[in-house]
């Protein structure tokens, strides 16, 4: 065991709740479309806040228009949040985001165009954005520990180097954290695909086996309904450009990242874990869908891996990649943030090289900037059940 | 000889390259749940990622990695032979493309 695991202290911050988060962003939240151009204003004029535009908001309805609200909420909830402000066309939707995130006691705003235009509600918003962004200036950073975090993982552009290396690698990594005490989160539904029966066996309860069975069940009969299967787009170019052949390969590659825990939940998606310990989310495949959902649930750091090189990234999580591809390191450096080739050439083992994530987390988590931070990725991408009214 | 490829389990009628192999090369291969040794001679180039035969496989058999069927061969493999979607498909998927 390295000196790292000695080395569980973060700098983090404290919420009114108590929750921990490890970034101090004043979030800029459009509720809808037409709120954009507003948010980003916002952003553009006041230094430290950061605007999340999307392409939804308007005419959604029933599960798909709540999943929108959880989206939306979460990330005005998430611990690494300090304070928000929401803007939407109309004032009762922007209100009940708004009352949503203010159940968490952070200072939060809702700001409705109708009635005022862009220019008058940019300035408003403006005005309660510096105010916030100095308030939140004046948050120190303590001490606590690594498993005070809610933490994700999910791995893309995916090879076999995924399978063989990173995915076993973040394994010995959240069976740790699972010892600490943490929250951890997995998903990508789709991608269990020829493994489910894995995951579905690592549930801590009869119970919770059938409501995992059920999500994987309905996706797959959802598939089925659009009279489709996910041949070429699972798996994708780029993962069978790395090696990989079949869906059932990727799967049993991809649940490598669970490592030996049982689950402690099956949530919905964005659903905000209650229980320490390794919880599923039913969650689409798609990185940047997958990591906002896992934000929306309270994620303050995200693990991502990568075969071929994802460059994905996220608004207000770090998202710290890994990747045990020589070819990948070595072409997109920028990207990745720990390059653990030596596995493939037999430098050290699954346990030093958990150990080096491990470290990295804490750097991260007590304010060391990710790549995906640094080069901007920010991307917010809300999953959409069904087409709106 | 050079350590090339992994086996993940020792059902596994399949390696995975972690450097890149010349066709016709003697390589060698280490299981990851024992640290035992299998060695054979490539068929095919197969680049750094991609998999390896580790021993014939007939056209209709299942192609085992990790432990479990990742697909089947769609054509008879020599060992030795790139495994890849040229000669393997997924048993649960792309059914109406084969």
């Amino acid at each position: 065991m390295g000196e790292g695991f000695e080395m569980t202290k973060i700098l983090g911050y404290e919420r009114e709740n108590g929750r921990i988060g490890v970034r101090n962003h004043v979030l800029i939240i459009p509720l809808d479309d037409l709120s954009n151009s507003a948010a980003t204003g916002v952003e553009s004029l006041i230094e430290g806040t950061r605007a999340i535009p999307h392409p939804y908001g308007r005419l959604q309805f029933g599960p798909d228009l709540e999943l929108m609200f959880k989206t939306l909420a979460g990330f005005g909830r998430n611990p690494n949040v300090a304070s928000a402000v929401v803007i939407g066309i109309e004032q009762n939707w922007t209100q009940e985001i708004a009352d949503r995130i203010a159940k968490t006691g952070k200072q939060v705003e809702a700001l409705g165009i109708e009635g005022s235009g862009d220019l008058k509600t940019v300035e408003k918003a403006s005005r309660i954005a510096k105010k916030m962004v100095q308030d939140a200036s004046e948050k120190r950073r303590r001490e606590y520990d690594l498993s005070s975090l809610t933490i994700s993982t999910k791995c893309g552009e995916s090879d076999t180097t995924s399978g063989l290396a990173s995915n076993p690698t973040v394994g010995v990594l959240y069976d740790r954290l699972v010892a600490e005490g943490s929250t951890l989160l997995l998903g990508e539904t789709s991608e269990l695909t020829g493994a489910e029966r894995y995951i579905a066996e690592k549930m801590a309860t009869p119970a919770l086996k059938a409501k995992f069975q059920k999500m994987f069940d309905d996706y797959q009969k959802e598939i089925a309904r659009q009279g489709a299967d996910l041949f070429g787009s699972q798996p994708t170019q780029g993962n069978i450009k790395g090696g990989l052949s079949t869906i059932e390969e990727k799967a049993l590659g991809n649940i490598q990242k669970a490592g030996k825990s049982k689950f402690v939940d099956a949530l919905d998606y964005a659903e905000e874990p209650t229980k320490k310990g390794l919880n599923y989310m039913n969650t689409s495949s798609a990185a940047a869908e997958c990591v906002t959902l896992f934000a929306a649930a309270g994620a303050a750091v995200h693990v991502f891996t990568t075969g071929q090189g994802n460059i994905i990234g996220n608004p207000i999580v770090p998202v710290v990649k890994v990747s045990a591809n020589p070819k990948t390191v070595a072409t997109m450096p920028e990207h990745i943030d720990l390059d653990i080739t030596g596995l493939l050439r037999f430098e050290y083992d699954l346990d030093e090289a958990a150990d080096r994530l491990y470290k990295l987390l804490v750097k991260t988590a007590s304010g060391r900037l990710t790549a995906n931070e640094v080069l901007r990725h920010f991307e917010f991408a809300p999953t959409k059940l069904y087409i709106s009214a | 000889m050079e350590k090339k490829f992994l086996v993940h389990a020792k059902q596994d009628s399949v390696g995975v390259a972690v450097a890149d192999i010349d066709s016709g090369e003697e390589v060698e291969g280490t299981l990851m749940d024992s640290g035992g040794k299998v060695s054979l001679r490539s068929q095919d180039a197969v680049p750094l990622g991609h998999k390896i035969a580790l021993a014939a496989i007939k056209k209709g058999e299942k192609v085992v990695e990790y432990g479990e069927p990742i697909g089947v061969a769609t054509e008879n493999i020599q060992k030795g032979a790139h495994v890849h979607v040229h000669n393997i498909s997924s048993l649960r998927w792309g059914k109406a493309s084969r």
